[in-house]
């Protein structure tokens, strides 16, 4: 091994000599002491570099830490919490939302629905005695009037319909009571016009603020009920 | 107490002084020393997962250590061009003709250009091999042996050639 490259050798890394260069040491008197030379350099730079570290590194270390994983703590508890009130909004607000929506979307649907679920409720043979002054004067709610009766009124009563206070009045019929529902306008409900299914068939008739439903069975001529309707009902809006 | 605590605290007591040595070395001044080790220890913290092997664990936080220092320059254009002899601290506390010489010394290493004296001081503190520099360091193994042999070669002539100066401006 040349001088340079021993040289070289030994200054880049003194402390662990590969064997060439160990071997090579031994080619030269001079260089043992130049290596001793070089050894006892690192040991005064490895002195040097060796700086005192301030003794409370370590714990700052450490509560520096403690401190900011705490703050992430908190902040995914704060985020848990916004998390867990936002699912809680959502579920009320899905709830009252599937409470009051409407199970039907069509005025038919619904009218028919609530037929059904009063099925022998009212009978033909019940007394029909109420007045035109009474019907009228639960028609007030809905602006509304009637000029005279349109049938044997068996009842009238408020009712809820889809959420709407609304007027259920039971007429006698042919073979069976008629319904007349007076129902206040809703944009959420589709109007059919005329309707039927295999046990009622019925009628809407929209007015601006109200619509009128009427259902009864096959045996009743509906056009006769929806003239009446039409030629006695008055509308103060 | 959870194992990725564990793995901090334990990170700390074994690497924290030597990296606090090597983040002087880089910009040397105490106080800066340690914020770049908090710097570093907390990115440390945050990706702990990221380590997968302990054996790899000092060579990963002289990595991050690197990244945090040149953070500091991207942050703030420091005045670090000229090197003052001030603000080298003679810290270690050695007999008094001890403390001179490593004080002296201190300033030579701390003069040399910064690309000899990282390297250096990975090989002599960190105890680090040639190929390891080379990786931590990105550079070919060829390069950093010849940039340690230069940073020993003028510590070496410097030691040479002023050995009466010291003593009398010293002494």
């Amino acid at each position: 091994m040349d001088d340079l490259q021993f040289r070289r050798n030994v200054y880049a890394d003194p402390s662990h000599l590969d064997d060439e260069t160990r071997q090579a040491i031994k080619e030269d008197a001079n260089r043992e002491s130049f290596v001793s030379e070089l050894e006892a350099l690192d040991q005064d730079i490895k002195q040097a570099l060796n700086i005192d570290v301030p003794e409370d590194l370590k714990s700052k270390l450490i509560l520096k830490q403690t401190f900011v994983s705490h703050r992430q703590q908190q902040r995914k508890k704060r985020v848990h919490l916004a998390l867990a009130a936002s699912v809680a909004f959502v579920m009320g607000l899905s709830l009252k939302f599937m409470q009051f929506s409407s199970a039907y979307n069509t005025l038919s649907d619904h009218a028919l629905a609530h037929v059904y679920h009063e099925d022998g409720v009212f009978s033909n043979q019940m007394p029909a005695n109420v007045t035109l002054a009474s019907l009228n004067n639960k028609m007030e709610t809905f602006d509304g009037s009637f000029n005279g009766q349109i049938g044997e009124l068996i009842s009238a009563e408020y009712c809820r319909f889809d959420g709407m206070k609304s007027l259920h009045l039971v007429y006698k019929g042919i073979t069976s009571p008629v319904t007349v529902f007076i129902i206040p306008q809703n944009k959420d409900l589709e109007i059919e016009s005329s309707f039927a299914d295999e046990n009622f068939k019925g009628r809407a008739v929209s007015y601006q603020n109200s619509n009128v439903v009427i259902i009864a069975d096959e045996n009743e001529k509906l056009n006769k009920w929806q003239e009446n309707v039409e030629s006695n009902i008055r509308w103060s809006t | 107490m959870t194992t990725k605590q564990h793995r901090y605290e334990a990170l700390v007591q074994a690497w924290s002084a030597d990296l606090y040595r090597y983040a002087y070395w880089l910009c040397k001044d105490k106080h800066v020393a340690e914020d770049v080790v908090q710097e570093t220890f907390l990115r440390a913290w945050r990706s702990l997962d990221s380590l997968k092997d302990e054996k790899a664990a000092k060579s990963w936080l002289i990595t991050i250590l690197r990244r945090e220092n040149a953070r500091r320059f991207e942050r703030k254009q420091f005045d670090m061009g000229e090197y003052e002899e001030s603000t080298i601290d003679d810290v270690k506390a050695t007999s008094s003709e001890q403390k001179i010489e490593n004080h002296w010394l201190r300033e030579k290493i701390a003069a040399l250009p910064e690309e000899y004296r990282e390297p250096l001081v990975l090989q002599v503190l960190g105890g680090f091999s040639g190929d390891e520099i080379a990786g931590i360091l990105s550079l070919n193994k060829n390069t950093v042996m010849t940039r340690l042999f230069r940073a020993r070669n003028q510590l070496k002539e410097l030691v040479d050639e002023e050995p009466k100066a010291r003593g009398f401006n010293n002494g």
